[in-house]
């Protein structure tokens, strides 16, 4: 079966029409990129507000690209943190053949994210000077983000790397191969090393992604302003990466056929749903806990628009509390339908609640409003593209799919694909 | 069921971690104005809004007009602090009174700008002025988020390096004058002063004691708001604070709440330190149980 892969023309297989128009998507980005890199963030001036490439603006100077394409996409992307977080923090080792997709799509998405953000700088060239030490301003949570998530990328391709070179060391290059097979029993030595980072530096910088907000006291909703921005949010992007992770799942058996072991999601589904119950009981006691301080209270009247963020603050009890009602049930747990259903439905609340925090509770002064121009999202858009697009290639190329099981996965979806080719 | 509740708190506990020891931490200080702290005091009961100082900015700090008339001459007219303008008076009205106002960058005795900049782009200098260095800057624009008084502002029509190099702006005090601050010098009637921050704080003082109810709460705005600015502001009795578009903030300096809890968090790195030890020693004790089970077999 691996040979019959390794051996197969790559080209036919992998260009079906939806490869195709993720391809045009892809290049849609690189076009979207290159405007920016040229006239800047606002695109050519002149031109129609609407065609500019973000709305970003003094009042909101950071538009979707960071709550989407960094903190949503890094939330789904924490799937490879959630199940690593099971798999060698408790370890239940059966949870196994979910960690090669989950760290190849955290990899992916996690890579996304700080290409965008680097894009999105306005000065992306002096990027060098967070490392130089002695320069260095550890107060900034922003400091601590760039440079976890930096090295987070690295590990994330390292834990990656093994597929790669298990590929190799049964290529027809017999120096490629030979390569591989020195090189692979040392990286499996190093790697418990190396899982560990991956266990720590998420931990840090999601939780830190939520941290970035506590410093803009007077200019985030007190609904969402709280020392407990940390925790939420790496309770979210735990219970995101769930979600993700049984999407995943579902997703690659419905494009490639693969075998679901919908016991063992439904056995790692239960944790969610404890988190999302911790997390609604700390958001609403915060609140409440907060709003007896009479400075909050004036602030909330302040900021105006309560039926705005009222809405929103319910949106996200409702959709938190909707999850883990659905996720405490066996029976939902159990169904392929149900729980992939439910797991839509962690990804979801998850990304309102960081959404939410960036955008809707942020309120600079009276008078700035901020919408995305669909140049701005056609970015958000394009970009997950490119992730989609790059998880396809891998798993097509490389023994990703369900780990050991490889040989098999990847026999079936190079079969499917070629059936579909003809 | 493999996943028992007990494995479930031991998740959340670690997961709580992270954010249970700001509860217990010890508070950042504040940060506190030095004697030799320069400033200036803005007296809104003076101003007649004749805007020579924002001029008067403009040709001190070399910054184009933000003409808006049809004829695009050279009439200076910005609406907002903006990436041409450090400077601005606006004409504030709270119910029937009005007043004028004047804004630009205030100066913090412990700005969060200077808290949230990666690589210290924003940093206080000599007198206290928080000055800009846009060799260190990246443009991540997290100091126009931290700014309570939103004054960082970016130059966003511009992209290239080098050629374009767009930079924030914002008043830096006319730091690059020996004679100080060029606003301060114009104004005609006195309503914007420059000074030690101690001498102004006093000079807002002696105002109010001489009469007593003409100003907005009988104190000078910045003494103490945010931690402090150093350039202070009084108001007309009519106009509060709010009004003239000055938050209102807590005594305590904004960065206080993310600072004490980044710092306790990382306290010598080490929750992360322990966090790592305890993760590795888990796996390579299961690969040794592993190995262990795999030889007997
Ligand atoms: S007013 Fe804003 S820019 Fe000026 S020192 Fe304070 S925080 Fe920094
Ligand atoms: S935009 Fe520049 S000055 Fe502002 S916080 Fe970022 S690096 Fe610092
Ligand atoms: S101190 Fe200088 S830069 Fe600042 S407002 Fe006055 S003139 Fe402008």
């Amino acid at each position: 079966m691996a040979s019959h892969a390794t051996e197969t023309p790559l080209g036919g297989t992998i260009l079906t029409p939806g490869f195709k128009l993720l391809l045009g998507l892809c290049a849609t980005w690189v076009a979207l990129v290159l405007v920016r890199l040229v006239w800047g963030l606002h695109g050519p001036a002149g031109q129609d507000p609407l065609l500019a490439i973000s709305n970003q603006s003094d009042g909101y100077p950071w538009g979707i690209w960071k709550p989407l394409n960094v903190v949503t996409f890094t939330g789904i992307a924490a799937g490879a943190y959630a199940v690593g977080l099971l798999t060698y923090g408790f370890n239940r080792g059966e949870y196994h053949g979910l960690i090669r997709s989950a760290v190849l799509a955290g990899a992916i998405g996690y890579t996304l994210g700080g290409t965008s953000i680097t894009v999105d700088l306005g000065r992306y060239w002096n990027l060098w000077v967070i490392f130089v030490p002695q320069w260095l301003n550890w107060n900034s949570v922003l400091l601590e983000i760039a440079l976890c998530v930096l090295a987070y990328n690295l590990v994330l391709w390292i834990e990656v790397s093994p597929s790669i070179l298990e590929r190799l060391e049964r290529s027809g290059s017999p120096a490629a191969a030979a390569r591989a097979r020195a090189i692979l029993p040392r990286l499996r030595k190093a790697m418990p090393f190396v899982i560990s980072l991956a266990i720590v530096l998420p931990t840090m910088h999601q939780s830190s992604l939520g941290g970035l907000f506590m410093v803009a006291v007077t200019k985030t909703h007190p609904f969402w302003h709280t020392g407990f921005l940390p925790f939420l949010f790496l309770v979210t992007c735990v219970t995101m990466g769930f979600g993700a992770v049984v999407a995943l799942e579902n997703l690659t058996a419905l494009a490639w056929g693969k075998r679901i072991d919908q016991p063992l999601l439904a056995r790692m589904s239960i944790v969610p749903a404890w988190l999302l119950a911790a997390a609604l009981v700390v958001r609403v006691g915060d609140i409440l806990w907060r709003f007896r301080d009479p400075a909050v209270l004036a602030r909330y009247r302040l900021m105006g628009h309560q039926a705005f963020y009222g809405s929103f603050l319910l949106l996200e009890l409702g959709l938190f509390a909707a999850a883990a009602a659905l996720l405490f049930r066996r029976s939902v747990r159990e169904n392929r339908g149900k729980l992939l259903g439910a797991a839509f439905l962690l990804i979801l609340s998850g990304s309102v609640y960081r959404f939410d925090t960036y955008l809707v509770a942020y309120q600079p002064a009276a008078g700035w409003r901020y919408f995305p121009t669909p140049l701005e999202i056609l970015f958000s858009v394009s970009l997950a593209a490119i992730g989609i697009t790059v998880y396809v290639l891998f798993v097509k190329l490389f023994p990703i799919l369900s780990g050991v099981e490889a040989t098999d996965a990847h026999g079936t979806a190079t079969g499917a694909q070629s059936a579909a080719g003809h | 069921m493999e996943i028992t509740r007990r494995n479930l708190l031991k998740t959340a506990a670690v997961a709580g971690a992270v954010a249970a020891v700001a509860d217990v931490a010890e508070a950042r200080e504040g940060r506190r104005a030095a004697p030799d702290e320069v400033g200036m005091l803005y007296d809104s009961t003076l101003c007649v809004g004749c805007r020579a100082c924002q001029t008067a900015c403009k040709v001190a700090n070399g910054l184009p007009p933000d003409a808006r008339d049809a004829s695009g001459g050279e009439y200076d007219a910005p609406l907002d602090l903006n990436a041409t303008t450090k400077n601005i008076i606006k004409l504030a009205t709270d119910g029937p009174a009005s007043t004028y106002m004047k804004m630009q960058c205030m100066h913090c005795v412990d700005p969060a700008c200077v808290s949230v900049c990666m690589a210290g782009a924003l940093h206080k200098v000599a007198g206290g002025i928080v000055a800009y260095n846009p060799r260190t800057c990246v443009g991540c624009r997290y100091c126009q988020i931290g700014c309570p008084f939103n004054v960082p502002k970016f130059e966003w029509s511009k992209s290239l390096p080098v050629v374009e190099d767009p930079k924030i702006v914002k008043c830096e005090l006319c730091r690059h004058r020996q004679e100080g601050p060029a606003c301060c010098e114009v104004c005609p009637r006195g309503a914007v002063i420059y000074g030690k921050r101690t001498a102004l704080l006093a000079e807002a003082r002696r105002r109010i004691a001489a009469q007593p109810g003409k100003y907005f709460e009988d104190r000078a705005y910045g003494e103490v708001d945010g931690g402090g600015t150093s350039v202070l502001y009084l108001s007309p009795a009519g106009v509060s604070f709010q009004a003239l578009g000055l938050p209102t903030l807590p005594r305590e300096p904004l960065p206080q709440l993310s600072e004490t809890v980044q710092h306790t968090t990382y306290k010598w790195g080490l929750a992360p330190i322990a966090l790592y030890a305890a993760v590795t020693a888990v796996q390579l004790r299961n690969r040794k149980a592993d190995g262990a089970a795999k030889e007997e077999e």
